[in-house]
């Protein structure tokens, strides 16, 4: 007998509808630590696939009752089958999660943040991965900020508000997701900015450099590119100060806390250069900016419209490392948070966003598999 | 390393390597060998973390050309 299936888009819609879902990941134990299906009304439970071939009845005291709907999810969708299987034969009401969490990691969704007569923003968010990106509406043209490697989404999200992609802007050179901007750009005509100081090279794509476009206009929208020096991946990243109302943050600012400065190798300069950017720059704007960055890592970030967003006031606030006023002790503070685990295969992730190496969609897929880990954690 | 029983899973997805594994060792005496052929990367951590587990004990693994070998006593 086979089990029902669920897709990756359904299992989306069905937790964005806010719908009671209890997910049995069948993943090792490790894995599911790595990164695991969330959600504000998911409850997940683990409990690896080999423990049901010694005990079919090895979950039931954790599972619920058999009217509840139960998500069975691994890597690639064959364990959760078999686990399914076995739970569907005890009567369980239970669907088993179609290519694992490797289709998982391919989904996005988008929400609504702000619309006026002018401007319609939508972030869009790939929820496994916990990376963000925006698409901004105006006057019938649109620009996207940070596109997934997976264009069709936003070319569809673009033609549903009747709009035409005429710029991509990436604020840095991703070191946990494949960059969707020059191929995006190929495909609708759009021109594609990015800093020439983070490709370090001349790449195979055409771009422009965001250092001689400090403006960039497109229907009624006015785009400041604040060269927030972000310590992270590379020292040339960027933040995109839309309408002097949004500040799409990048890897600088998170709602939870400041970008990484370590996987650069020099986590002391680039922590320091962090201090100028949240001591001499991000102090200049006003408390009720809404900053919307480019991750999140917990999903205690998202509000209860599902968006990650805070004003800057509020994220001032709540971050200890930002009321750190004296240099030394900032630097100390947020270079010493940074996890030891780097976001997976980001060198050669990096490689590709700056056009030196090329890759297919398999290998893309699974370069991409796994959490972001881009944000500092600031654990008290 | 000789084994009493070989189980080829070489082509084969998760669970499948895991479930034939358990199948032949189930067969098997106590004490004797196993030796499981699989070229899935994802069972790798799996089988481990399986056997671990379990009474049987783990000799050895190694990887060759994306070949991965498993030699497990059983418990």
């Amino acid at each position: 007998m086979a089990v029902k299936t669920v897709t990756a888009e359904e299992l989306r819609d069905r937790i964005q509808n806010g719908e009671p879902l209890f997910i049995l990941d069948v993943r090792n134990e490790s894995d599911y630590q790595d990164w695991k299906i969330e959600g504000n009304t998911v409850q997940s439970l683990n409990i690896p696939y080999f423990e049901f071939l010694d005990d079919e009845d090895v979950a039931d005291d954790q599972l619920p009752d058999k009217n509840t709907p139960i998500v069975t999810v691994c890597a690639k969708g064959g364990s959760s089958q078999y686990v399914g299987e076995v739970l569907d034969g005890k009567g369980y009401n239970v669907a088993s999660l179609k290519g694992g969490m490797k289709d998982w990691s391919q989904v996005y969704s988008d929400t609504l943040v702000y619309q006026d007569e002018k401007l319609k923003l939508f972030q869009i968010n790939r929820l496994a991965k916990g990376c963000l990106s925006y698409l901004i509406v105006s006057n019938g043209e649109a620009a996207v900020v940070d596109p997934g490697r997976h264009t069709n989404f936003y070319t569809q999200l673009a033609e549903r508000e009747h709009a035409r992609i005429t710029n991509i802007l990436d604020s840095h050179v991703h070191a946990d997701h494949i960059s969707g901007g020059p191929a995006l750009a190929k495909q609708h005509g759009a021109d594609y900015f990015i800093t020439t100081s983070d490709l370090q090279g001349t790449p195979p794509f055409e771009y422009k450099a965001l250092e001689e476009h400090p403006f960039i206009h497109f229907g009624d929208v006015e785009v400041e590119v604040l060269a927030l020096q972000t310590p992270g991946h590379t020292p040339g990243s960027v933040s995109f100060f839309i309408n002097k109302q949004f500040l799409l943050s990048g890897d600088t600012i998170f709602v939870g806390g400041l970008g990484r400065p370590d996987l650069g190798g020099k986590a002391q300069e680039w922590a320091e250069m962090l201090y100028d950017t949240v001591f001499h720059q991000l102090n200049q704007l006003a408390d009720d900016v809404l900053v919307l960055p480019a991750h999140y890592a917990d999903k205690s970030e998202m509000n209860e419209k599902g968006l990650i967003t805070a004003q800057l006031g509020t994220i001032r606030q709540n971050n200890q490392a930002m009321q750190t006023q004296e240099k030394e002790t900032f630097t100390e503070m947020v270079a010493s948070a940074a996890s030891t685990k780097t976001p997976p295969n980001y060198e050669a992730i990096i490689a590709i966003n700056r056009g030196e190496k090329v890759t297919g969609e398999e290998e893309a897929t699974e370069l991409e598999i796994g959490p972001n880990r881009c944000a500092v954690h600031h654990h008290g | 390393m000789k084994a009493d029983m070989t189980v080829d899973a070489k082509g084969l997805s998760c669970p499948m390597p895991i479930v034939r594994a358990k199948k032949s060792i189930d067969s098997l005496n106590t004490g004797e060998i196993m030796e499981l052929i699989t070229t899935d990367p994802g069972s790798v951590k799996d089988f481990q973390s399986w056997v671990k587990q379990t009474k049987h004990e783990l000799l050895e693994h190694k990887e060759e050309d994306g070949v991965y070998t498993f030699y497990v006593r059983k418990g």
